[in-house]
């Protein structure tokens, strides 16, 4: 007797869910009369093969070793409480948000989820997307971060074991934060330059600190244009017409102090932090001039001799 | 295409527990929102009905099709959905997160009182979605957005990097999209007749002209060409302790660590402009390996800065 895969497995978790006392494969089969082979081996290789497949699709399957007269032998069963979704309470705009927010995300994703949750999942077409970009070990990061379980991964060939505190997704990149094992700061890790899996560590639970967030956890970033705000130096750059609009936009209409026949513009800039400074300046590559003060303009003009000679040996 | 056993039984544990909750529903309304044929949503009900529990004499899943409508009986098994998995906790907090900051969304409002109670239910995971809007490209998203809903044509004055030029140009906005980091428009472009992507932070002006296009129901899939990095030739960097942030902020095909704690990265070569500019930042911390071609460029872009100076 062939049995449909899809029958098996429903009867199988239909049993699993409704047991009052764990199961041994001899009990299921038994229950299951006709649904798996005979003989042992290939039994026991179907039934794994089973229970793969429902804890791939997310069927928490608890399982014990019993004492007493079967010592020794596997008896399984399904926590209902574990199984089922725990009930959200939705109001419906609240439902109807979750549903827009969805639609709003590329690659789609989270389709499935609001199925469970009892939401229809809308047709492609908002007008507004933004791209969250979807990495393998991401769900396990999150899961972990926030049951507070450690997790352990490979990163630039080598096995790291970290306490996620928290997940962040800046220009496109996501990051994990977290303590590791050699370590005593945070550290940021690239999720997508872990190798393989992300595991979860057995029974090692973590603490995170207090009023966490990813942000601040960050390292700084040392390129921001006038980084150090509470030094007010200020650089004097002309920029071309062809550049004019964008840099006002970005400075704001308060920074011109000189506006040209030819539609360049002189704008005062914070140099505080030179090197910030000149990498904005050089963004322009010959459509802006630093104009003063002498030493910024001097720092400028030795930066690109050396460019030219280093091409030149 | 032939769905796998897991596929199917993950499909009708969502489907049984709303059908039940319905009572009766047309056989393709199930299929149009489960997103199957009504054939395959009959062969797995039916499937599920032969199903229950030893020595199945009892219907657990009652359940029929009469007349192309799906009648479930008193519930017994699967009343509930599963709970979620990692994977779909994950979509549903970031599709939340992200969304709320997207124009337009309030902590107080319905998303983020939805997001609290997923919170509470997935556990509270410090996990923080940034879609930065500088003030400049948010005006710039509200009129585009609004040009989106009645799909009107506007005139607007873009500057092109790789070619270094400001053009005015006629657009029929469709989509406005976040994607690494930047904020683009694909449009209808009137002067080349395609559709064609923008950047947002690079429209000088936008101005509405009370002309309209047909609107779209579903803007089509957009390519966003310079993604497709595949076809752009590539350009191999060393990248000195220093500079190593640049793989970082952008797009990269290969990094390979050196012992001095320099990086050599592989990047598609989406502009000369771009690299013009990135080597003329980095000065020392960045040489360029191959193409030959381009070895010498840093030094000549620098010359014709150093023009300006009056060197």
């Amino acid at each position: 007797m062939t049995v449909d895969r899809v029958e098996r497995l429903t009867n199988l978790l239909a049993l699993l869910l409704e047991t009052s006392r764990p199961l041994t494969l001899v009990q299921i089969a038994s229950e299951l009369a006709g649904q798996y082979p005979d003989k042992e081996a290939t039994r026991r290789a179907a039934f794994e093969r089973d229970k793969a497949a429902l804890r791939s699709i997310g069927v928490p399957i608890e399982s014990t070793v019993l004492t007493g007269q079967s010592a020794g032998v596997g008896a399984y069963w399904i926590d209902r409480d574990r199984y089922e979704l725990t009930d959200l309470d939705l109001d419906p705009d609240e439902s109807r948000a979750l549903q827009v927010a969805v639609a709003a995300i590329r690659p789609a994703s989270g389709v499935e989820a609001l199925w469970k949750l009892g939401v229809d999942a809308l047709e492609d077409g908002a007008a507004v997307t933004a791209t969250v970009p979807q990495l393998a070990g991401l769900p396990t990061l999150r899961d972990a971060a926030a049951r507070r379980s450690t997790v352990t991964f490979e990163y630039r060939g080598k096995q790291r074991t970290l306490d996620p505190y928290g997940l962040l997704l800046r220009d496109g990149f996501w990051y994990v934060i977290g303590r590791d094992d050699e370590h005593d700061e945070p550290r940021t890790y690239r999720v997508d330059r872990i190798s393989g899996e992300v595991d979860i560590v057995e029974n090692a639970t973590f603490v995170r600190p207090a009023e966490f967030d990813p942000r601040d956890a960050f390292p700084r970033d040392p390129k921001q244009l006038g980084a150090d705000a509470d030094v007010d130096a200020v650089a004097t750059v002309r920029v071309d017409g062809t550049r004019s609009a964008a840099v006002e936009r970005e400075l704001g209409s308060g920074r011109v102090v000189a506006r040209h026949a030819d539609g360049a513009i002189d704008v005062e800039v914070p140099c505080a932090n030179l090197p910030a400074f000149r990498s904005w300046v050089l963004g322009f590559v010959e459509h802006a001039e630093v104009l003063g003060p002498a030493a910024v303009r001097d720092d400028v003009i030795t930066w690109l001799r050396r460019v030219v000679r280093r091409g030149v040996a | 295409m032939r769905r796998s056993a897991e596929e199917r039984l993950q499909r009708l544990l969502v489907m049984l527990p709303w059908l039940m909750e319905r009572g009766e529903v047309p056989l393709a309304e199930v299929a149009q929102r489960f997103r199957m044929t009504p054939d395959d949503v009959a062969a797995d009900l039916e499937l599920a009905a032969m199903c229950g529990l030893p020595p199945f004499v009892d219907e657990l899943i009652d359940l029929f099709i009469d007349d192309d409508v799906v009648v479930v009986g008193v519930p017994r098994l699967f009343t509930k959905p599963l709970r979620l998995t990692a994977p779909e906790g994950f979509a549903l907090v970031t599709a939340g997160r992200a969304a709320m900051q997207l124009p337009g969304a309030d902590e107080r409002g319905p998303l983020g009182r939805g997001l609290q109670k997923l919170s509470a239910a997935l556990g509270d995971d410090a996990v923080v979605v940034e879609l930065p809007r500088p003030a400049e490209v948010d005006d710039h998203i509200a009129a585009l957005s609004e040009a989106i809903r009645t799909a009107e044509r506007l005139v607007v004055r873009y500057w092109t990097a790789s070619r270094d030029e400001v053009t005015d140009r006629t657009i029929t906005p469709r989509r406005v999209v976040h994607d690494r980091g930047e904020w683009y428009v694909v449009a209808d472009d009137e002067r080349s007749g395609e559709r064609r992507t923008f950047r947002v932070d690079r429209f000088e002006s936008i101005e509405s002209t009370g002309e309209h296009d047909d609107v779209e129901d579903a803007a089509p899939g957009a390519s966003l060409e310079w993604f497709a990095d595949g076809g752009l030739p590539q350009v191999v960097l060393r990248l000195g302790p220093a500079a190593t942030w640049v793989v970082e902020r952008y797009p990269v095909d290969r990094v390979v660590e050196l012992d001095d704690g320099a990086l050599e990265a592989t990047f598609p070569l989406a502009s000369e402009r771009w690299l013009e500019r990135l080597l003329l930042r980095l000065g020392d911390e960045a040489e360029v390996l191959a193409p030959e071609q381009w070895r010498s460029r840093a030094g000549e872009v620098a010359q014709r800065v150093l023009a300006r100076y009056g060197e």
